[in-house]
């Protein structure tokens, strides 16, 4: 069996395993669904074919069902035997540094930044963060770039939880802009010269900004955070300045 | 004769109320550059174009509009990705992944504007084989399907997830079933649609409607894109371009056996749930290497080799709509990303679905095939330039889509925490090798599948047989019977000492 392969079994072993357990859990959870019919205080439950327990039972026994089949799998093909080192799973650091810093960076601008900070500043940092942490495929930027994104939006979630305020203060928003020119400027200072690193900037404003402003004026729709600090100003003077201009 | 004329008629009354429209053209250069641009670069997909054009145009515009925009995108990514497999040897998307094998070798050899032309004309006719078989076999299983009820749905849905799994696993083909049971599993969160019990909620209100479809398929779909994406890659060179695009007719004429070939496989590979563009290229192109004169010359740069893929990974997408409109149930997975645009929209699709719909689908499809023809002639050298993007670059742009998509869809941040947690298990699920379009395909159709399973049982008082009294519901049965057991190693082996003897 080739490395590759032998890798595969041991991460199905750690899969099936999780696989078994979520099931468990979930079957679990099915029996609190009305199922066999019980009496309750003088009442008949139903029949358990009109039960809504009756399919994800089905569905959660096949899932255990066949996560003790790929189990077996992984465990006869030698799985089990690697699954316990590190070089078993296949475990490379880099890789795990690429990983983790790009789950944190999506983590904390999906929890932290978007509900509370104005889109195109929290936008344009992630831009930003994921073009200079990851375009030369550098350990140490990508850990940079993700505490770039990680600092403000644990300022946003500690000031303002669990949601942000109307009219809110912004200074989330202040902090969020600072670390955007702080990034930038970090890039532009110690970074490549070369037309990645000069485009970064141009498409860390342009793309959240078309983007926010074709979806609430294009399609009008909602969009994260209107209260922003720029989103605020962008929406008054489209309403107060531009609009009035085509509508007279 | 009168059944295809009556049909003809149709079709032309719905292509002429869209052609007469001009912002019809609008919707259709815009969205076919887009996908050609998806297709284009490689990391992005034909599915994913789909699935966040769904954010953006799903529900947002008139259904015409949005169906302009997302089967635009769909025929563009697919053709799209024909210009790295030509030009960088790195497929744009997994159904260009064939081309790639006679189109390097061809413009290396000095015939990349050759290859270039035939793959756009070949992509064009392809599309449209599978949009006519879609015009002529919808109608007629569209008649079939009236005869459908709910026995025959929750066996149908089931197959649809079975199938799908069967085929689109990589390594073992339980992982494909875990995928769909995963997917079926994740649909039956919220409350329950005959009696209104909730189900896995966990108290959370927001869950108390269920998955919604979009987040799902940005989730399923972008963010393990974009994890696996955002690395370093050392850019391929791009084979300097020689020779005109335009074809030369005479070719075309040579080689149309070979391309009304593949426009059939195509077409037949994605009529099958499930089963996506990518197997209809390395089908067609099997078959091919196996029948042609040339077959030894297959890989090497052979046009027959080139033709028979790029033919029919576009004619599958016109296959792949049949099962989507007729029956609900999604032939790819762009398709399935379709779907979700037409949840989105309340649009039903099934045996219930409004024929005027199907009609515009096909006038829809057979506009999008040509503006993608004379895009891919004329503007090819624009596309060119697009292959030297980093897609460290343009990745964080996707993110932001996918975002800005998914909250406007639904108007929740909830939303955005439900597609990146489905986002991150896709990504181990990717990881393990676990196919994620049957996972999408569950979700899609789980609901389906639980409604229909439980009112059969209803009605029939919890007698199981009334899966067996109905013949159509039997013979379903019967297939995904046999399709479990066709995977079991004990079965195969008798089957096949059966077969011996």
């Amino acid at each position: 069996m080739d490395d590759d392969k032998a890798i595969l079994r041991a991460r199905d072993f750690w899969g099936a395993c999780t696989l078994i357990v979520v099931s468990i859990f979930f079957l679990w959870r099915t029996f609190d669904i009305p199922l066999w019919g019980q009496n309750n205080a003088g009442v008949a439950g139903i029949n358990w074919y009109e039960s809504a327990a009756i399919v994800p039972l089905g569905i959660f026994l096949a899932l255990l069902v066949l996560g003790f089949v790929l189990l077996g799998i992984a465990v006869r093909e030698g799985g089990a035997e690697r699954a316990l080192s590190a070089a078993g799973i296949g475990w490379d650091k880099d890789e795990a540094i690429r990983f983790s810093s790009i789950a944190v960076i999506l983590a904390f601008y999906i929890f932290g930044l978007v509900p509370r900070v104005d889109f195109v500043l929290c936008s344009g940092l992630l831009v930003t963060a994921l073009i200079w942490g990851f375009h030369t495929g550098q350990p140490r930027r990508m850990v940079l770039a993700a505490s770039f994104v990680v600092v403000p939006a644990v300022y946003a979630l500690v000031a303002h939880f669990p949601q942000a305020e109307w009219g809110a203060p912004h200074d989330d928003d202040w902090v969020t802009l600072a670390f955007w020119v702080g990034l930038t400027a970090l890039g532009l200072w110690r970074g490549p010269r070369d037309k990645v690193a000069k485009a970064t900037l141009w498409i860390a404003v342009i793309s959240p900004l078309v983007l926010v402003c074709a979806m609430a004026f294009g399609f009008r729709q909602n969009v994260p955070n209107r209260g922003g600090l720029i989103f605020a100003q962008i929406e008054y003077h489209y309403y107060v300045t531009l609009r009035p201009l085509w509508r007279d | 004769m009168e059944f295809v004329l009556s049909q003809l008629s149709g079709f032309g009354g719905a292509f002429y109320d869209l052609a007469a429209d001009p912002v019809t053209y609008m919707y259709l250069i815009v969205s076919v550059f887009l996908g050609i641009v998806f297709g284009a670069l490689p990391g992005l997909t034909a599915t994913l174009a789909v699935t966040i054009l769904t954010g953006f145009f799903g529900n947002k515009i008139p259904l015409d509009y949005s169906l302009i925009a997302l089967l635009g995108a769909y025929v563009g990514a697919i053709y799209g990705g024909s210009y790295p497999s030509i030009l960088l040897n790195i497929p744009g998307t997994a159904a260009s992944a064939a081309t790639a094998m006679d189109g390097h070798p061809l413009a290396k050899a000095g015939r990349g504007g050759e290859a270039l032309g035939l793959t756009t004309t070949a992509s064009f006719i392809g599309t449209l084989i599978g949009t006519v078989a879609l015009l002529i076999f919808v109608w007629v299983l569209l008649l079939i399907s009236k005869n459908i009820a709910s026995p025959e749905k929750a066996m149908l849905a089931l197959f649809g997830i079975l199938l799908s799994g069967t085929l689109m696993s990589e390594d073992l083909v339980i992982k494909g079933w875990i995928a769909g049971l995963i997917g079926l599993a994740m649909a039956m969160v919220g409350l329950d649609p005959l009696l209104s019990e909730p189900r896995y909620t966990f108290d959370w209100p927001y869950l108390f409607s269920g998955f919604q479809v979009v987040p799902v398929l940005m989730g399923a779909f972008a963010v393990p894109q974009i994890i696996e994406g955002l690395r370093h890659v050392k850019m391929g060179e791009v084979v300097q371009l020689q020779g005109r695009i335009v074809p030369n007719l005479a070719t075309v004429k040579r080689y149309l056996p070979t391309i009304s070939r593949s426009g059939v496989i195509g077409t037949g590979v994605g009529a099958l749930p499930g089963v996506g563009e990518d197997v209809a290229g390395w089908v067609s192109y099997g078959v091919g290497k196996s029948v042609s004169k040339e077959g030894h010359m297959f890989g090497k740069g052979s046009l027959e080799g080139l033709l028979s893929s790029e033919t029919a990974n576009n004619a599958c997408i016109g296959g792949a709509l049949i099962p989507l409109l007729v029956l609900g149930i999604p032939g790819s997975p762009p398709a399935a990303a379709l779907m979700g645009a037409f949840k989105i929209n309340n649009i039903i699709p099934g045996p219930t679905i409004d024929p005027e719909i199907i009609l515009r689908v096909v006038a829809i499809m057979v506009m999008a095939s040509f503006t993608m023809f004379l895009m891919g002639l004329f503007t090819a050298r624009i596309f060119i330039k697009i292959l030297r993007i980093p897609q460290t670059v343009f990745l964080p742009i996707v993110m932001v889509l996918t975002t800005i998509g998914s909250f406007s869809v639904g108007g929740g941040i909830n939303d955005l925490y439900l597609m990146l947690g489905v986002g991150l298990v896709a990504y181990f699920m990717n990881m393990l090798k676990f196919p994620i379009a049957p996972l999408v395909i569950g979700v899609i159709l789980g609901g389906l599948f639980d409604e229909t399973f439980r009112r059969t049982l209803f009605i029939a008082d919890g007698n199981l047989s009334a899966f067996i009294s109905r013949p159509g519901a039997a013979i379903l049965l019967t297939m995904n019977v046999a399709l479990i057991l066709s995977q079991i190693g004990a079965v195969k082996r008798g089957f096949g000492r059966l077969i011996g003897r």
